[in-house]
């Protein structure tokens, strides 16, 4: 996925300026950057949510625009962190929503097969007839994540994925992602607050500063001192934990 | 499906509950004796019957629908205004054509100038709503509240200054009620009730994705902003029938979806509703029957559901979880 001159204005009030990044196949890109600095926008314009003002976003060759929902929504999902539903639903009936894409709502043995092993995948089976609103927040979040592993698609774009979650359910989040990505090979985007987390998991940063991309590489190339003073205005030390640069920050 | 099995025989539970009580409504102190007398009585009878059972399901239905789209459940269209809505825009036709007008005196063709309006002005008005509101609930409900007067004081101010034999005229034959019902559009609305159905049917289908939240239904393919507009003109035109026929019934809708909500448990929309317009059959006719039997016609049946449904809206305001 190649993104060039995104741009989103609210008003006269330019949120994204003509952002220009790809998005590398089969790894895990996180964004990170202060509050407001358009990296949520980002992603919504990259999954369709939020309207753009200018610039392409070039999926497979196509402009996202320009393709079919349905199709489109085999080949990318996107988890918000707006999920407030008001129905009684369990979790296998939200997982199952996962293959609309490809059934409508008449699903046949392969879905149900896909729902199972989806279920499985995400440790989901004891309380697969449990409604949503019972669940705790992370096991909430895991259903939710059981749903994009049925949706099937090779891109997954996740919007603040540890939000809300306590320290122990975040890092577990965090390594589900870490396995999407080696163990089913899907191409993975974050949006992260919390650096340490996109700095161990993911393999490229890209870091959004009033709105532009300040630096974009591998974990190594952003992760240094310099290059987290410009991007926060704060002073951080750097640490190599597991051959991974961690920063520390009072 | 277990599941399934359940929720079918609910629904034919209702279903025989609303059948006796439409039976009974028929029958309950006719004159069998007497063939003239029974032949009055069914002809009064069968076209209430059978305005109750459309307008039972296009209010109950609409609800549901339109619940869904506000991804709340204790509001509902009429909540929002959009009966006072109709009733406005109908007062306006008769203030500016004027009752001598074919557009007034052909009761047919009034309603299908009122449903053109209505179907144009009410999407416009809710769509932007939702819009400039970007779908806070509280904004939402609380701009309805101001419209729904807004409007009623508009239909006021144009009958008072409206020529005296042009208001008598606009009471008699336009403003329904339960004991003015408007039985002669009953074909009109059954054909348009079933066109806005077919019209709709794959928005409908797609309710139970809508129903997860905007971002969910276009992650998994559905055509959102599209998909909500149209469901919102077949809102807007089911409750103009609705009106049309009985007046305004403000709390009706809120009270048959949340029981048919309450009553099937599940996010299958065709279930919910079905119950909802099942569960209005038995309120109308159930009331009807009370009303007719029991009070002798000095009560009518809107004040019942004005009552219990805004008592049951406060209780729903007040136990609601914080989402």
């Amino acid at each position: 996925m190649k993104i060039r001159n995104l741009t989103k204005k609210y008003d006269e009030n330019v949120v994204v300026d003509s952002a220009n990044f790809e998005i590398p196949q089969g790894k895990i890109l996180s964004l990170i950057g202060p509050n407001g600095a358009g990296k949520s926008t980002v992603m919504g314009m990259i999954s369709r949510l939020i309207a753009r003002d200018a610039g392409i976003i070039d999926f497979d060759g196509k402009d996202i625009s320009r393709w079919k929902d349905r199709e489109l929504s085999k080949r990318l999902a996107i988890l918000t962190q707006q999920n407030s539903i008001q129905m009684r639903l369990t979790v296998r009936e939200l997982v199952a929503f996962g293959r609309f894409p490809y059934s409508g709502s008449h699903l046949n043995e392969e879905d149900q097969a896909i729902i199972d092993r989806s279920i499985k995948y995400m440790e989901l089976e004891e309380m697969e007839h449990c409604f949503i609103d019972e669940l705790s927040g992370g096991q909430r979040q895991r259903a939710y994540i059981a749903m994009v592993i049925a949706q099937d698609t090779d891109y997954v774009l996740l919007d603040e994925p540890t939000n809300n979650l306590d320290i122990y359910h975040a890092s577990n989040m965090m390594k589900m992602v870490r396995k999407l990505c080696d163990e089913l090979g899907k191409t993975v985007v974050l949006v992260l607050h919390e650096i340490n987390y996109a700095a161990f998991y993911s393999d490229y940063i890209c870091a959004f500063v009033g709105g532009k991309i300040e630096k974009i590489g591998t974990v190594n190339e952003v992760m240094t001192k310099e290059n987290l003073y410009e991007i926060y205005n704060v002073d951080f030390e750097i640490m190599e934990i597991e051959g991974k640069p961690l920063s520390i920050y009072y | 499906m277990i599941l399934q099995k359940e929720q079918g025989r609910k629904i034919a539970v209702l279903s025989i509950l609303v059948a006796a009580a439409a039976i009974s409504y028929m029958l309950i102190n006719v004159d069998f004796g007497n063939t003239r007398f029974f032949h009055y009585s069914m002809r009064i009878r069968t076209p209430k019957l059978i305005t109750m059972f459309i307008v039972s399901f296009a209010i109950g239905s609409a609800a549901i629908v339109f619940q869904t789209l506000v991804n709340n459940t204790i509001v509902t269209p009429c909540l929002l205004g959009m009966d006072a809505l109709y009733t406005m825009l109908h007062t306006a036709v008769v203030f500016f054509a004027g009752t001598g007008s074919i557009l007034v005196l052909n009761r047919r063709l009034a309603f299908g100038v009122d449903i053109l309006l209505m179907g144009l002005i009410g999407t416009f008005i809710y769509d932007f709503l939702f819009r400039k509101t970007k779908h806070n609930i509280l904004y939402v409900l609380l701009i309805g509240t101001v419209m729904s007067s807004l409007f009623g004081s508009l239909q006021s101010v144009m009958t008072r200054v409206m020529d005296p034999n042009d208001y008598d005229a606009l009471l008699a034959t336009l403003v329904a009620s339960f004991s003015n019902m408007n039985s002669q559009i009953i074909w009109a609305a059954v054909v348009l009730l079933a066109g806005v159905m077919i019209f709709l049917r794959r928005d409908i289908a797609l309710l139970d994705i809508i129903a997860l939240g905007k971002d969910q239904a276009i992650n998994l393919g559905v055509d959102y902003n599209r998909s909500i507009r149209r469901l919102l003109l077949g809102v807007t035109l089911y409750i103009a029938i609705a009106t049309a026929m009985v007046g305004p019934l403000a709390f009706m809708g809120l009270i048959t979806a949340n029981l048919s909500r309450k009553f099937f448990k599940t996010y299958k929309h065709s279930y919910l509703i079905m119950g909802s317009a099942l569960f209005g059959m038995m309120m109308l006719i159930g009331g009807e029957i009370m009303v007719q039997q029991i009070f002798a016609y000095n009560i009518p049946i809107s004040v019942f559901i004005t009552v219990a449904g805004g008592l049951y809206f406060l209780y729903l305001l007040l136990t609601q979880k914080k989402a």
